[in-house]
């Protein structure tokens, strides 16, 4: 305790206030040492133009990662991600066939607002019924997967994706960087003004931390789990928008790449697993270091089976350290 | 009894968990055929005692010995081994299990090294009939039974044990009046085959019936071992007290005389609150600017009271008025809305009061920050500068506002809690047990915290399961007893002998009689 005495007055160092902990250094390190290795391997990695192109397929899973964090922070997990995705996009490009001139204005929205239902219904699962999380989103899962199986027929859709969502998902139009990166680096402003300047935020962080203590103190506990829910669904729609943008169509299966990579992400973004701590500054570490992780991977030509098994093995290796630091600390 | 050797003897038994001491160097033995009722207040070393002889927890210092030979209990299954079998005040029957299945869940009958479900049921039904249970179907599942059943099926396992030496820690709470009877006449039979019994309870009454010999305990400390009849009541009551010099209190204002008192405004009228067994019709007034102790043995109902006004319990009957307007209970974010605003400091500030790894500040605001928002949300300065007036309204010794609240000491902890509610400016304190586990100089500042928000005119609602405390810091004390209240005391008589006397729930002219 002699040591504290000095940092008394000082308070916080200013990597603390900017949210660096052991867990992100960790984190951009790694982002360094795999695009070294990269760079040993070829040239290429180093260049302006790939690494653009993996901001761009990076800020798809950072949009979903973003809603995957709060539902994270809170302790509980939304494992209905995958057909939200998928439903996002379905519905968005549905909405142009259906709304006629107005619909392509508003299939963005449709979209979005979709996925926000499918988080309402998870949240009040979860906080009315007090079902477990992992349990319920699981079944919402299969629901929306039978609803999008019912609304195709089981084949992909022929609608077509919007310009606007073209734009959105695939243009450049300020120094070349792709407008995907923009729209992520606003949902990301979004998520950091919510859990750093808001009650809400706060109280997420109370929740996770210890639920019975935060309703006690009177945080509205049902409203910040349907809150948190409702935008984790909504950003897995909106990256399906984007998505479906990107490929010009939405197709079946299309969002089952992106559950475990968003989880993944989030967790080695320092964000602990049980909830109550974690920022978002982590996650955007996070989602560089899968989205390169994967990218690298592919390149090199591993086959698709050892790619699996590397990437499983990075995401518990790093877990382990993480663990281990925890425990130090405590 | 000197002829006899005690079956169960402990030899300077010391126990201490951290610093503090919950036992000091006990001397205590149970004799075959005896019946020893174990006395003292709440916190006094009784349950400690009872867990090291089942060997639910290591002695710090001392010795065990069974019939002479020491030994050593590693767990409860070693010590029932050697025939010490305890009932427990929590139960520890698995719910999702059939009773048959908990009678014999440690030592089920087998054959050919699979569990002989006829005989397991055979057995369970010979146990039930022993404790006057025909009624219970051995293949019930146990969560479908009624509490009493449930404490009857639990001493039907120790039954099923063999014990030489029976503890029943509190093991009549639960029961009706029928089945009281019946644990009486078991355990006299148990004593005429020379079984042992400790036997811990808080009613009078039911110690006269049944004791043989008495110990009291006070402070972790064995006071006397004397046989019935020795001692009066009064004596004993005595003896649970001691003298001991209390802490310093900060001074009461005068007693109003009664006419004076009824025209100090009413600020929370509760009439005929009723919560299941543990509320059963409690009606009080508690007036602006004064200090209200639920007094009483701990478990009668009054945590149960506390969280009921604060909106926690569901399913609550009866009224509660704030500032002459009815509220209703629905939950923390109402009650912090009634026309005065209220406020609990609630029992475990681990687990409902405070969020550990999360820093002095955030755990400081949570419950104001309507009241600190900026034109763009949480306004930092404005946050810290209102967490900075708490800290050094409260002398919260913390290293920084940045600090998780896990690395303060208790004291500081609870100065946390503490300045969260302050931080909402209430009306009407609600405190459940806020001293419990905190150094005497935090628990002063506690007291002169309270006297000092009473002069102010906050209504404060204070329960304690520590008697001096109550004495020194209340104008009045109301007296739980089985989730009524039972008596209030005020002026002279809020006196030790009148807490202990109407929290046993002994009335005064019956024990002149």
């Amino acid at each position: 305790m002699t040591g504290v005495d000095t940092g008394a007055a000082r308070g916080p160092t200013l990597a603390a206030r900017l949210g660096i902990d052991r867990s992100v250094t960790i984190a951009f390190g790694c982002i360094l040492l795999i695009l070294c290795g990269g760079a040993l391997y070829s040239r290429e990695f180093l260049s302006p133009e790939y690494l653009l192109q993996q901001l761009q397929v990076g800020a798809f899973l950072g949009i979903i990662a973003s809603g995957a964090m709060m539902v994270i922070l809170l302790g509980h997990i939304d494992l209905s991600i995958p057909w939200v995705v998928t439903l996002g996009a379905m519905m968005a490009t549905a909405m142009v066939g259906w709304g006629g001139a107005a619909g392509v204005w508003l299939c963005i929205p449709f979209g979005v607002f979709c996925g926000a239902v499918v988080g309402v219904l998870n949240g009040l699962g979860v906080a009315y019924l007090r079902l477990p999380s992992m349990i319920f989103t699981l079944g919402m899962n299969a629901v929306v997967q039978g609803l999008m199986v019912l609304h195709t027929g089981g084949f992909a859709p022929l609608d077509q994706a919007t310009p606007a969502m073209h734009f959105m998902a695939v243009q450049r139009s300020l120094f070349g960087i792709p407008n995907a990166v923009f729209v992520w680096a606003l949902v990301g402003i979004f998520v950091i003004y919510v859990l750093k300047r808001t009650a809400f935020g706060r109280a997420v962080y109370a929740v996770g931390n210890r639920e019975s203590a935060a309703y006690l103190s009177g945080v509205n506990t049902n409203r910040v789990l349907i809150g948190c829910f409702a935008f984790s669904g909504a950003m897995a729609a909106f990256a399906g928008v984007l998505l479906a943008g990107y490929s010009n169509k939405a197709y079946q299966n299309m969002g089952d790449a992106y559950l475990l990579p968003a989880i993944a992400a989030v967790v080695l973004g320092g964000t602990n697993i049980l909830g109550g701590r974690g920022n978002y500054l982590g996650t955007i570490a996070g989602v560089i270091l899968i989205t390169l992780l994967q990218s690298i991977l592919s390149v090199m030509q591993m086959p698709e089976a050892g790619r699996q098994v590397i990437y499983g093995c990075v995401i518990i290796a790093m877990l382990l350290i993480y663990g281990r630091g925890a425990k130090a600390r405590s | 009894m000197s002829d006899r050797k005690p079956y169960l003897e402990l030899k300077r038994i010391s126990k201490r968990y951290g610093g503090v001491s919950a036992l000091t160097e006990v001397d205590f033995s149970v004799y075959p055929g005896e019946i020893q009722a174990v006395l003292g207040e709440n916190g006094a070393g009784k349950s400690t005692l009872i867990k090291i002889a089942s060997g639910v927890t290591d002695p710090t210092e001392g010795e065990v010995f069974i019939e002479g030979r020491p030994v050593r209990f590693k767990s409860p299954t070693e010590a029932m081994r050697a025939g010490v079998v305890c009932v427990f005040q929590e139960l520890s029957l698995l719910p999702e299990m059939t009773v048959a299945d908990n009678l014999s869940i440690v030592d089920p009958p087998k054959w050919l090294g699979m569990i002989d479900a006829k005989g397991q049921r055979d057995r369970a039904r010979a146990l039930l009939k022993r404790v006057g249970c025909e009624d219970v179907h051995p293949l019930e599942l146990v969560r479908n039974l009624p509490l009493s059943r449930r404490q009857m099926v639990e001493i039907a396992k120790a039954l099923g044990r063999d014990p030489r030496i029976l503890i029943l820690d509190e093991a009549t709470s639960a029961l009706t009046a029928d089945d009281v009877e019946r644990v009486y006449g078991i355990i006299r039979d148990l004593k005429k085959s020379g079984v042992g019994i400790l036997y811990v309870s808080h009613r009078m009454r039911e110690i006269e019936a049944l004791a043989d010999t008495a110990t009291v305990f006070r402070n972790g400390r064995k006071i006397e071992t004397f046989t019935k009849g020795a001692r009066s009541v009064d004596a004993i009551i005595e003896m649970m007290i001691g003298r001991e010099v209390t802490h310093q209190y900060p001074p009461k204002p005068e007693p109003l005389d009664a006419k004076a008192e009824a025209g100090k405004p009413v600020a929370l009228a509760a009439a005929n609150l009723a919560w299941g067994r543990e509320i059963q019709g409690v009606s009080f007034n508690l007036r602006k600017g004064e200090i209200v102790g639920l007094g009483g043995l701990d478990g009668q109902g009054q945590r149960e009271l506390l969280l009921a006004l604060f909106g926690v319990l569901k399913g609550v009957s009866g009224t509660v008025a704030v500032d002459g307007k009815p509220i209703s209970l629905d939950g923390p974010r109402q009650a912090m809305h009634a026309p005065l605003p209220m406020a609990l400091i609630p029992e475990d500030r681990k687990t409902e009061g405070l969020m550990l790894p999360m820093s002095v500040r955030d755990n400081m605001t949570l419950a104001a920050l309507p009241r600190l928002l900026g034109r763009f949300g949480i306004d930092g300065d404005k946050e810290n500068a209102a967490v900075q007036r708490m800290v050094d309204r409260l002398r919260v010794k913390t290293p920084n506002l940045d600090a998780p609240v896990s690395a303060l000491s208790g004291g500081n902890q609870q100065k946390v809690v503490l300045a969260k509610w302050l931080m909402t400016a209430p009306g009407i304190i609600l405190l459940n047990d806020p001293t419990r586990g905190i150094d005497v100089g935090t628990k002063q500042e506690i007291y002169r915290l309270m006297r000092e928000l009473a002069n102010q005119g906050a209504a404060i609602l204070f329960y304690s399961t520590d008697y001096a405390e109550l004495i020194g810091c209340c104008d009045r004390v109301l007296v739980v007893y089985d989730g009524k209240i039972r008596r209030e005391l005020a002026g002279e008589a809020l006196n030790e002998r009148n807490l202990l006397q109407s929290a046993l729930n002994i009335d005064a002219s019956e024990q002149a009689a």
